[in-house]
């Protein structure tokens, strides 16, 4: 066989990076810088330059043992036809013909695809547009402020660079992190009602915020009015590749969120699960409860093209090709469309199949292309919306000896791939009052279990604790967690 | 909070078990005075040392780093403090550009009998790193 | 017959190759008749994607060698490292050619089946910076590009409607466009440790724009051009006095411009200043490992002191990946400036970088990638 090159998107998060897969002789992969992508420039972060540890290739299973992608489509078909109840997602890691391919197969089934962010549901349907499509990228450059609730360097980090050239364009920083922050000119802690007046935003500013599966739609809320009261611009960042691309393609009437469906299983109302590149043991905070709460269920159909954990527990696993070889699109946080080189088409014909089987339509990858086409490429409008009505807790603080255990979400995590994080981050103060030893390790306990940890100090507000992996501790965005030194 | 007055630097002293280790020893037994700066880490042969090994004790704390060997030609592995010596001008040249005051890392050679220069060495160093001050990559939180 | 030392102008015999290519599509015929010729096995080529981005691809198909023509001065790759453990023919800038004669010294690759065919380079530039060029000081659509060349200090760009605009590159450097930072400093202009010296300098006459001037550097160039010669993919003709002079000329000028620019990118730091000017730059480092992974002539793999040693968990001033990295490169690093290029943060790397290797190579009177003659001096030093 000879070298493939294939050009393709980094999918660890929604700014699009382009970049090049190169896979050998051997099929091993490497990756290689596209320098004319306009998002980053063929510059790639920790994830990017990982990727080839993240494409480990499916199996198609059914019932525990290896088949073939047919048989296991055809096993689909059985299990799925006339099943009532079907519960659908894909949170938009996957291409946008896939996404769409996927609706299809929820029409067959009467139902409808969940992206699995659950926020979108608790906010007006007119403030959607405004949190599924940011800004260019070229814009925050220009910006004269800029407010940061995320931590751009561990979170989104190719949008470091962008910040920086803010700054030599004369914009001020200001952050809202849990983190210092070190191009930030301000580093500051706000209450949440107060953000309007006190962080000095215009129509010349950009908020930068995130959403995902676990965000307080409260939060979410807080920040569109911030922006509409202020007039300055927001740009929501997500986790996943296509998040922009899956809002625009799908029906948002009717959705449910992750943890909707996580009850919905817990509590016997949802049966049966069909997921398209959505592994929930990785998404869920807690990656044992997670895998307790899929015992319940009765079939569940996973379509993926990543050899990921959940795979084991599924009925039947549908194998797809890896994202890099697929034929098809994806939609960044700009509204960029992004084209895949590959021309693969398995993942979508396994999908007509299925579709087929199920009594809905056959499609291929260019009728889906299309389609695609046709409702994803509109000119942006910036969306009209008044100030909503919400109410942001903040967070208590934790109780004597013990800290508030924060996940600083970022693409490792999403993935649950191994990187060098195995540590928290906790404060000299923290350091002081446990009596932690250089070297040392720090032990964290919840009511999920506990968990010895190495730490790193840097300068963070008092009683945080702050983990940029997925800890079995954890229990959600934050998690009060009792402190000792081991 | 400790004034600058009872500030005593830390000297990381890589010393070769043949010779300098040996001269550290020497010195102590001779009686010879000298500060309690220094901590002594000790390695079968100066070649051994890498520059990774003095970035290292910069970046954990060390006010100075002093690498020591045999004289040239008394190597135990014939050669091995020649190459120490090629290294060595490259990590200087690279710690000097880096801004690090030249007075923060040494070289020197000394002998399993040469107690006194060992002690002298280290007073001489002391002092010099005295007058610096606490090193710039000293992390917060380590005195 | 060729001989080293031969200075030749010539162009393809292809009427097709000789009108696509930059200058007469001779580099492109050596290529094509060394693999025809079976001299190697493979080459390593360009893959045009489009005006601004091109790929290396390594092939053994004559016709892909052939449709890759044409310069890309704004396709910024060092090509070494797709040439490691294959005999192959490649093209080269020069700091293409250093890399590989750095990786040759650590027998990564095999220089006695690797054929260079070496490229003269006034600089590259970086594709998404040269878009943005174009609207602003050219007042043209990236789309409609479909051609560039640099000529006497000046850049031009040909446009589909078959108009050329010029600018004065000094113009456009101190607009802030032009060519990348390490490409301004660099004064290895003639790939003078290439097989094959090539380039459009010294071409003159009825002959300008559409041949090459070609110098035989060694035996293996010998066989490279003598090859294509007998393959009937070239032909030569001996290059005049007046060319020589002229190519001389234009080298010694580009020369100079890059002694003179150094002393102005590298401006003296005070010595109690040094340190915090390093930190500074390097604050915003997010450890993705990107400027090792892209380093044409970092040969340690995977596993190495600089990735091995350093830690996220640990909490230190600087980096000690930097540090390591500062060290090792000083006597090696070619300042080809693909480390800052895939910068995530925009840390000017190879700048900083530079500032360690210059000096050291000076004070050795070393270059390194120049030839076999002189190990990796670290390596020399330590036998």
């Amino acid at each position: 066989m000879k070298e493939m090159i294939y050009q393709t998107v980094c999918p660890g998060c929604n700014i699009g990076c382009g970049l090049y897969i190169r896979e050998n002789e051997e099929g091993a992969l490497t990756v290689d810088f596209m320098k004319s992508s306009s998002a980053n420039l063929g510059k790639l972060c920790r994830f990017g330059m990982k990727l080839p540890h993240h494409y480990s290739k499916a199996t198609s299973m059914v019932d525990g043992k290896e088949a073939d992608i047919d048989a296991a489509v055809k096993a689909a078909s059985d299990k799925l036809k006339g099943t009532r109840n079907v519960t659908m997602l894909a949170v938009g890691a996957t291409t946008n013909e896939e996404h769409l391919g996927f609706t299809k197969i929820a029409d067959a089934l009467g139902t409808v695809v969940n992206t699995g962010i659950g926020a979108y549901e608790e906010i007006p349907s007119e403030c959607h547009p405004s949190i599924s499509q940011g800004i260019p990228l070229d814009d925050i450059e220009n910006a004269g402020r800029i407010a940061l609730f995320i931590d751009p360097y561990v979170q989104y980090p190719l949008l470091v660079r962008r910040l920086l050239a803010a700054k030599k364009n004369g914009a001020t920083i200001v952050s809202l992190t849990c983190c210092d922050l070190n191009l930030a000119d301000e580093n500051v802690s706000i209450n949440p009602a107060d953000y309007k007046t006190e962080l000095g935003l215009d129509s010349n500013s950009i908020i930068i915020t995130d959403v995902n599966p676990h965000s307080d739609a409260e939060q979410v809320k807080n920040l569109l009015n911030l922006a509409l009261v202020t007039g300055s611009k927001i740009m929501f960042m997500k986790p996943f590749v296509n998040s922009t691309g899956v809002h625009l393609l799908g029906k948002s009437a009717g959705q449910i969120g992750l943890h909707d469906i996580m009850d919905g299983i817990n509590d016997g109302s949802i049966k049966t699960l069909v997921t398209l590149n959505s592994d929930l043991l990785e998404l869920m905070p807690n990656t044992a409860d997670a895998a307790e709460t899929l015992e319940k269920l009765d079939d569940l159909v996973v379509i993926t093209s990543i050899d990921g954990p959940v795979n084991e527990m599924a009925t039947i696993v549908i194998a797809t090709e890896p994202l890099y070889a697929k034929a098809g699109s994806f939609m960044n946080v700009e509204g960029q469309v992004l084209n895949n080189s590959g021309e693969s088409t398995v993942g979508i014909d396994a999908m007509s199949t299925l579709s087929q089987n199920l009594g809905g339509e056959a499609f291929d990858f260019q009728a889906m292309h299309s389609k695609m086409m046709e409702s994803v490429v509109r000119k942006f409008t910036a969306p009209k919306y008044s100030e909503l009505e919400c109410k942001v807790m903040e967070t208590a603080a934790p109780a004597e000896n013990s800290g508030n255990l924060i996940s600083v979400y970022n693409p490792f995590m999403w993935c649950n791939q191994t990187d060098d994080n195995d540590f928290v981050i906790v404060n000299m103060n923290m350091v002081d009052k446990l009596g932690l030893q250089k070297g040392g390790m720090i032990s964290l306990t919840s009511d999920a279990g506990s968990v010895n940890m190495r730490y790193t100090v840097r300068d963070i507000p008092d009683g945080l604790i702050l983990t940029m992996k997925k800890l079995p501790v954890v229990t959600g965005n934050t998690t009060e967690v009792k402190a000792e030194a081991v | 909070m400790m004034t600058d007055k009872e500030w005593t630097p830390k000297i990381v002293a890589f010393c070769c078990n043949w010779c300098s280790y040996g001269g550290a020893d020497t010195a102590g037994m001779g009686r010879f005075q000298q500060p309690a700066s220094t901590r002594v880490i000790r390695v079968m042969c100066s070649g051994r040392i890498d520059p990774l090994h003095v970035f290292n004790a910069f970046l954990e704390g060390a006010d100075a780093v002093l690498v020591t060997g045999c004289h040239i030609g008394d190597c135990h592995y014939v050669n091995g403090n020649e190459k120490t010596e090629v290294r060595y001008q490259f990590l200087e040249e690279m710690l000097q550009q880096l801004g690090l005051e030249p007075d923060r890392l040494h070289l020197n050679w000394i002998s399993a009998s040469e107690g006194e220069r060992f002690a002298n060495f280290i007073k001489d160093v002391t002092a010099k790193v005295k007058e610096l001050g606490p090193s710039p990559l000293k992390p917060a939180g380590v005195k | 017959m060729a001989n080293v030392g031969d200075m030749v102008v010539g162009y393809a015999t292809d009427e097709n190759v000789r009108s696509r290519g930059a200058s007469g599509g001779l580099v492109t015929a050596v290529l094509a008749a060394a693999l025809e010729k079976g001299l190697v096995e493979n080459v390593v080529v360009m893959k045009h994607i489009n005006e601004f981005e091109a790929v290396p691809i390594i092939t053994d198909n004559v016709e892909e060698v052939l449709a890759s023509t044409g310069s890309l001065h704004s396709v910024p790759v060092n090509l070494a490292k797709y040439a490691v453990g294959r005999k192959v023919a490649m093209p080269a800038k020069p700091c293409d050619v250093q890399a590989v004669i750095e990786q040759g010294k650590r027998e990564m690759i095999d220089l006695d089946n690797t054929y260079i065919v070496g490229l003269n380079c006034g600089g590259s530039m970086h594709p998404i910076t040269t878009k943005k060029m174009l609207v602003e000081m050219y007042d043209i659509d990236p789309e409609d590009v479909i051609g560039e060349e640099i000529e006497k200090g000046k850049l031009i760009f040909k446009t589909k409607n078959g108009e050329e605009k010029a600018i004065a590159i000094d113009e456009l450097e101190e607009a802030g466009f032009g060519r990348r930072e390490s490409c301004r400093f660099c004064t290895l202009k003639i790939p003078v440790n290439a097989d094959l010296a090539c380039g459009n300098w010294g071409v003159i006459g009825d002959m300008a724009g559409n041949a090459t001037f070609c110098q035989v550097m060694n035996e293996k160039g010998a066989k490279l051009l003598e090859n294509a010669i007998e393959a009937g993919r070239i032909e030569v003709q001996p290059a005049s006095d007046k060319a020589i002079a002229i190519r001389d000329k234009v080298n010694s000028v580009m020369e100079d411009l890059g002694s003179y620019l150094e002393k102005e990118i590298f401006p003296e730091i005070p010595d109690e200043e040094r340190m915090q000017y390093y930190m500074d730059q390097m604050e915003n480092c997010i450890d993705c490992g990107a400027c090792k992974e892209v380093c044409p002539v970092c040969a340690c793999g995977e596993d190495s002191k600089c990735t091995m040693f350093h830690s996220l968990v640990d909490n230190y001033k600087m980096s000690m990946y930097h540090l390591v990295r500062f060290m090792h490169l000083s006597d090696s690093c070619i300042a080809c400036g693909q480390c800052s290029d895939v910068c995530p943060s925009d840390i000017p790397i190879t700048l900083l970088q530079s500032r360690f290797s210059i000096p050291s190579q000076r004070r050795r009177n070393y270059q390194p990638g120049m030839n076999l003659d002189t190990p990796p001096f670290f390596e020399v030093m330590l036998k």
